[in-house]
């Protein structure tokens, strides 16, 4: 039995804890998570709220990112108990396979360490000291930057340790900070914070992970009620009913279901680079087995290379079926092989009608690429290593069709010369896509990353300013004053 | 050999009354032969997957079509224009509707109304029936219609009635006619969309009416809910269905059916749920994992796969999108197998075909 969460000031003994079983084969594993009631809430959010007043304002941003660092160096350190557990049990909760998770982890983590930080700093803020005290502004003035006393994050999905990069933003900000674990992955964030609490449990004390469980409209509402901010992850669907609870005064951040998809231009389908390119993406096709917002769905390919599209398609299929013997797919549950299982029905029927569609997939559904001429745009595909490509005479000619979906745009993992990256990115850009990277690296953004285009740290604090007339007006009343 | 002679076949293996595997199985591989000759579509579509004339031994071996394809191929052995019967799909997120085309309905109404009388009807001929859903008239491509506009002509008695028209629901008509049944002591059925159902139940708590109907009379719903009503879970239906109308649970019968089927499969009223649905003997089920189409061990959960001989025109075997499970009797349904619910951030096809609509 794995206890998730962190409850500053609640022995474990007060509170109610619910289990959730994750099952891989013969394997099981109990996770204990919280159920807390409404005193208890009122409880853990006046303490948050206490302790971040006492602890995390007086410190400075330099300090807190100390901290993190040492936890994420534990994190990373393979002979660490925090670290052999997460390698143990991550896949066990997640059905990721264990080396991904493993890699994952490790690539992840670099891009929370003490000189990474500064970069997420750096990226929100021209002088990150704004954070600890006031400071000369280009206008006139002073100003200095607040974050919330409490904010709350609506954690989603089971990508292993995705909570960490809005928890760290937060902490960076000095919010005292609730975070609500996902239910297809409840152990990373809390174990989080558990570390901290061995580094600094001062600073721990300002961080609660709870959990409730999904759509537990009570539960949810007091949480909500309490938040200064609420940063939020999920579908449409889930965003609009937490934004209903929202109250008016609370600053609402959603991080909605985007759909991200590859380029690749002709200059990169020379016979010698060709595989490699192929490669790198189907590497972002398997990791996580697409179940990122950032995991390519289509992969349009430009006509008049060496190597056509349809070859591509191949190579694609090739690498695929490589990358699968040696990072099996997770098991799938039957209403996701039964996604994956219609796309390709729906793809291999439209190839009776289209001759020019074909499907390439192993007989036992675990990768599937399906390859069109027809201008087909952007569509999702079933998830779980299945992909388009899509033929194209010019990558710009795919960018009018993805206008409509501005708002579900994300990442573009690019092949492609240098005047046709930048070409290409302003047309992009243009229609909602946020972030444009190498092929091989869309799972894995770069510390700083303006996840959705937005900012990390910005978005959550407050300016005070102290205008120049105060300060003017403040001589007035100087003892030295003649 | 031809339709007629096909048509006839069919007619006398449903009126044999039973089938054993070697009677199913040369009856199953008489109407693939006819498909794969006659239905260009169906005859690439199980030509891609290796499944002939000559390779296909069993009625196992016949090629299920994902219900998917009826919506992007004509799978119709007769020249469409030909079938005077079209069934569609009530629409899908796509917008298009998979069609199945019929050049005669004999062997869909005799499937029917052989089935009907031995899992609806119990020892009545006829029974006054109430059908809250639309006439065959309003709605000439809707399978249910054809379906339950049989029901009527064949088991309702002459005073049988529609509920639901144009304007709506009529409740008040449905009050009325309760009401009465309930005075005489006529046993009653009352037929139609569980969403049509669910309407009616909250519009009959809203006046704070329940009936109590007389013993042998009966409900049957079919359809699921389709975001038509509030979902409501079988258990709570089944509840509520009973204690509306003061029919027993077991007389609470569901059907499941499909338009791309000419066989509707029943369960023996709802006691417990989910209930064992079974069909008659020119129809078997296999439940498989969608992905390799094997068959998964008994008692696994996988997708339901039905081989309908009286489907005869257009494929009569298919690949479901139900998920079910295989137990004594016959088999459990246990939702859609799809529309999986996102474990990450991804954008899955529903949510974005939802959102490409959206204004």
């Amino acid at each position: 039995m794995e206890r998730a969460g962190h409850l500053p000031g609640l022995s474990a003994d007060a509170v109610d804890w619910r289990t959730l079983t994750f099952r891989r084969g013969a394997e099981t594993l109990d996770v204990a998570v919280p159920v807390l009631t409404e005193a208890q809430i009122a409880e853990v959010a006046t303490r948050v709220r206490t302790n971040a007043r006492a602890c995390l304002k007086n410190r400075t941003v330099a300090e807190i990112a100390a901290v993190i660092d040492r936890a994420v160096a534990r994190l990373l350190d393979r002979n660490g108990p925090w670290r052999q557990k997460a390698e143990r049990l991550l896949p066990l909760v997640t059905g990721y396979d264990a080396e991904m998770v493993r890699l994952g982890l490790t690539g992840y983590l670099k891009t929370f360490r003490g000189p990474e930080l500064r970069k997420f700093l750096a990226e929100d803020f021209a002088n990150p000291a704004v954070l600890d005290d006031f400071q000369p502004m280009p206008k006139g003035g002073f100003a200095r930057a607040f974050g919330p006393e409490l904010l709350l994050h609506v954690w989603a999905g089971n990508v292993p340790g995705l909570p960490l990069w809005s928890l760290i933003s937060g902490l960076l900000v000095k919010a005292g900070t609730v975070g609500k674990l996902p239910s297809a992955e409840p152990l990373f964030a809390g174990w989080f914070a558990q570390i901290l609490a061995e580094i600094d449990p001062e600073l721990a004390g300002c961080i609660a992970i709870v959990w409730w469980r999904g759509g537990d409209e009570t539960t949810e509402r007091a949480w909500l009620a309490r938040a200064d901010t609420v940063v939020a992850y999920g579908g449409n669907d889930a965003l609009e009913a937490i934004r209903a609870r929202v109250p008016v005064t609370a600053r609402f951040l959603p991080y909605g279901h985007k759909i991200s998809f590859a380029m690749v231009a002709r200059s990169a389908l020379d016979a010698a680079k060709a595989g490699a390119v192929a490669r790198q993406a189907a590497y972002d096709v398997a990791r996580y087995d697409q179940q990122g917002c950032y995991s390519p769905q289509t992969v349009f390919v430009e006509r008049g290379g060496r190597v056509s599209p349809r070859e591509f398609a191949g190579y694609l299929a090739h690498e695929l079926d490589a990358i699968g013997s040696k990072f099996p797919r997770r098991s799938l549950s039957m209403a996701e092989a039964g996604s994956v299982a219609s796309w390709r029905n729906a793809e291999e029927t439209k190839g009776f009608a289209d001759p020019s569609r074909a499907l390439l997939g192993d007989p036992a559904g675990s990768w599937a690429v399906a390859y069109t001429d027809a201008a087909d745009g952007l569509l999702p595909c079933g998830l779980n290593r299945t992909v388009t490509v899509v033929a194209v005479d010019r990558l710009a000619d795919a960018v009018p069709g993805l206008a409509p979906y501005r708002a579900f745009l994300q990442t573009v993992g690019i092949a492609a010369a240098p005047e046709e990256l930048f070409a290409l990115a302003g047309a992009l850009g243009a229609v909602g896509v946020t972030r444009l990277c190498a092929l091989g690296r869309m799972t894995a953004p770069e510390a700083g990353w303006h996840h959705d285009g937005r900012f990390n740290l910005l978005d959550l604090v407050t300016m005070t300013e102290i205008e120049g007339s105060a300060e003017r007006a403040a001589d007035a009343f100087a003892p030295y004053t003649d | 050999m031809t339709e007629a002679r096909l048509v006839e076949d069919l007619l006398a293996f449903i009126a044999a009354g039973e089938a054993d595997e070697e009677a199913f199985n040369r009856m199953a591989l008489a109407v693939f032969a006819h498909q794969f000759e006659t239905n260009a579509p169906y005859r690439r579509f199980a030509t891609q997957r290796a499944r002939t004339l000559r390779t296909v031994k069993s009625w196992r071996d016949v090629p299920a079509v994902p219900i998917s394809a009826f919506k992007d191929l004509t799978l119709s052995g007769r020249p469409p224009e030909e079938c005077p019967h079209v069934f569609m799909t009530s629409g899908t997120t796509k917008g298009v509707r998979g069609k199945s085309h019929h050049p005669t309905l004999a062997v869909y109404d005799r499937s029917m109304t052989v089935n009907f009388r031995r899992r609806f009807m119990g020892d009545f001929e006829r029974l006054r029936m109430g059908i809250l859903f639309p006439t065959e008239q309003a709605m000439p491509n809707s399978s249910l219609a054809h379906y339950l506009a049989l029901a009527r002509s064949e088991f309702g008695t002459a005073d049988s009635r529609y509920f639901v028209s144009d304007a709506g629901l009529d409740v008040d008509g449905a009050v009325e006619e309760l009401s009465r049944a309930e005075a005489t002591g006529e046993p009653y059925a009352l037929l139609g969309a569980s969403f049509s159902v669910v309407h009616l139940m909250d519009a009959l708590a809203e006046r704070g009416r329940r009936f109590a109907l007389p013993a042998g009379s009966r409900i049957l719903d079919t359809g699921g809910f389709k975001g038509q009503s509030r979902e409501m879970a079988a258990e709570e239906f089944y509840g509520r269905l009973s204690a509306a109308f003061g029919v027993p649970r077991r007389l609470c019968i569901n059907m499941y059916g499909m338009t791309e089927l000419s066989t509707q499969f029943y369960d023996d009223g709802n006691e417990a749920c989910p209930s064992v649905k079974s069909g008659p003997h020119w129809i078997r089920s296999r439940v498989i994992n969608p992905l390799t189409g094997q068959e998964v061990p008994r008692g696994s959960t996988g997708v339901l796969v039905h081989h309908d001989l009286a489907h005869f025109n257009c494929a009569s075997a298919i690949l479901t999108e139900d998920a079910g499970v295989e137990v004594e009797g016959g088999f459990q349904l246990l939702g859609r197998a799809d529309g999986a619910d996102a474990k990450g951030c991804s954008m899955a096809v529903e949510d974005f075909l939802k959102a490409a609509r959206a204004p």
